[in-house]
């Protein structure tokens, strides 16, 4: 079996891109973004602390040119058991990860039930969104990245555990049905720079395990999530989809002392591409109780995108903002900002496109002497930030 | 759409009756393993197989659907007809589906011959071949124009 794979590997990358090999129900197809992405804004030094010229709070978009933000490959590998069971799996290189090493994203069995019935077990995707099921495959999607504004919001991708995908054909529609249930180890959770400074002791009391930190340091908190309950629901044509989510889990990040916190998830949106005119909107709020909610507010947050098709380019402009989701008794300090995204998607035949980007992004106080940060670092108070992006996608 | 059907219908007829010989002028043949019990196969059927809606015929037998080679003009002219997508609406379709591991997009077999050699040998096979090659080894299922 591994070395029919690799034959089907080592064959595949012989005859290179553009191919898709299949051999006795093996199939292997693969994805790429190759981007570049640069900030104009002028950084400033905050909290005592140099942010040393990076933008972005994962420390991934500077004020010099750089690649790694958006660059990654990925390479999917389906083979066939029998007619009624199939394997996928999904390996995925980050340009923004230990310098493109590859990890298994996703990897799991599906066993189809009937036509409209399918179970899936192992580490499946986790469809909190429109397009989280093929995030990392921008080829599909018009933006050099989803709308960070509600992407970021939720740091799980993968779950491992089950869902059940129920598909139902009537007329032009097809609904979607899929309760899922798993647990998420090992993801990493950025921490928001507005609780950086008071990492070590803000859950309730010095946590020797965490150095102190101050504005400018990227922190991100390892946690599991546990006993994770969702559904997602979708009803769609070949012209729209509109879709909606829920999820319950338990998260715990023990070197931050937060112990099976309440965390819910919930998010809507649609997607419409109607002759030449295409547009996409989603809402998402996420609920976070106790210690955890110190690090990780209750934030809320929207995009909608417009684009409309000239031949074989698609200009779109994007709306998106992230905003605080007060509830009583709240101890973390939400982040805040709006950001309009102007963009240029050109398709560069099939099964490839070449993009445009320029993001004013506008970070906003979210309670006072906090700083205006938002997604960012190092922007001085009342300043707008300009990222500016090209990536070429491509699927193969 | 009814004028349409039902010369879909009679281009059936005509190619079953004149069996193997029918020579569709300047037509497309959708066929099928010489077992496969369908009369026929409608547009939206065929379009939900090729977009990975379904895995089934209409009759809830599995099927496998093959295309021919991507870019080539008679795949772009069936899916034009049958889904109202060009290569480029397609393979978005496609970008969007297969890499979420819901469905995989029927396997690019190349050119009429290795198409019909195909299906020929698969009681599953579905795929579509220019009218000229057609012979006894398979089962027309409908003929588009």
């Amino acid at each position: 079996m591994k070395n029919r794979l690799m034959n089907a590997l080592a064959m595949c990358l012989c005859l290179g891109a553009g191919e898709v090999y299949a051999v006795q129900g093996i199939t292997l197809n693969g994805f790429m973004t190759a981007g570049a992405v640069y900030s104009d804004t002028n950084v400033t030094t905050l909290g005592g602390s140099s942010a040393g010229g990076v933008v972005s709070q994962d420390g991934n978009i500077t004020n010099s040119v750089g690649f790694s933000n958006d660059s990654r490959i990925g390479i999917q590998i389906s083979a066939k058991v029998n007619p009624k069971i199939d394997v996928t799996g999904q390996l995925l290189a980050r340009g923004r990860e230990d310098n493109y090493s590859m990890k298994a994203d996703w990897a799991f069995v599906t066993y189809h039930v009937s036509d409209p019935l399918a179970l899936r077990g192992g580490k499946v995707k986790l469809t909190t969104f429109l397009i989280s099921d093929y995030i990392e495959v921008g080829y599909a999607y018009p933006w050099i990245r989803p709308p960070q504004e509600v992407y970021s919001s939720n740091p799980i991708s993968t779950i491992n555990g089950v869902d059940m995908l129920l598909r139902m054909n009537v007329g032009d529609f097809t609904f979607l049905f899929q309760p899922y249930y798993g647990t998420s180890q090992g993801a990493q959770a950025l921490v928001p720079q507005e609780v950086v400074p008071g990492v070590p002791t803000l859950l309730g009391g010095p946590v020797p395990s965490v150095a102190p930190r101050s504005f400018g340091d990227v922190v991100y908190a390892d946690f599991t999530a546990d006993r994770m309950a969702g559904i997602n629901l979708s009803v769609g044509t070949d012209v729209f989809t509109v879709r909606a989510g829920y999820l319950q889990t338990l998260v715990s990040a023990p070197a931050f002392g937060v112990r099976e916190d309440d965390v819910t998830f919930s998010s809507a949106g649609g997607t419409l591409d109607w002759h030449n005119v295409v547009l996409y909107g989603e809402y998402f709020q996420r609920e976070i109780k106790g210690f955890a909610n110190r690090a990780f507010p209750n934030q809320k947050g929207f995009y909608t995108t417009a684009g409309y098709r000239i031949g074989q380019f698609l200009p779109n402009v994007t709306y998106a903002k992230l905003d605080k989701n007060a509830q009583t008794g709240d101890l973390g300090i939400p982040v805040m900002q709006t950001s309009v995204t102007v963009g240029l998607r050109y398709e560069l035949g099939a099964g490839a496109a070449l993009k445009l980007e320029a993001q004013q992004i506008k970070p906003e106080e979210s309670a006072p002497g906090v700083g205006t940060r938002g997604l960012l670092i190092g922007v001085p108070e009342d300043n707008k930030a300009m990222i500016y992006g090209v990536a070429i996608d491509v699927v193969f | 759409m009814r004028m349409f059907q039902k010369s879909i219908f009679r281009g059936v007829v005509l190619a079953v009756f004149l069996g193997t010989t029918a020579t569709v002028q300047g037509g497309m043949a959708v066929i099928a393993h010489p077992s496969n019990s369908l009369a026929g196969i409608s547009q939206e059927q065929l379009a939900r197989i090729y977009l990975g809606k379904t895995r089934e015929f209409s009759d809830g037998k599995p099927v496998t659907p093959v295309d021919q080679r991507q870019g080539s003009a008679i795949r772009n002219k069936f899916y034009k007809t049958v889904t109202d997508k060009d290569e480029i609406a397609v393979k978005a379709h496609w970008s969007k589906l297969l890499f979420t591991g819901k469905a995989q997009p029927p396997q690019d077999l190349g050119d009429d011959d290795s198409v019909k050699a195909w299906v020929a040998k698969n009681p599953e096979g579905l795929g579509y071949v220019d009218g000229k090659v057609l012979d006894k080894s398979v089962k027309v299922l409908l003929i588009l124009p």
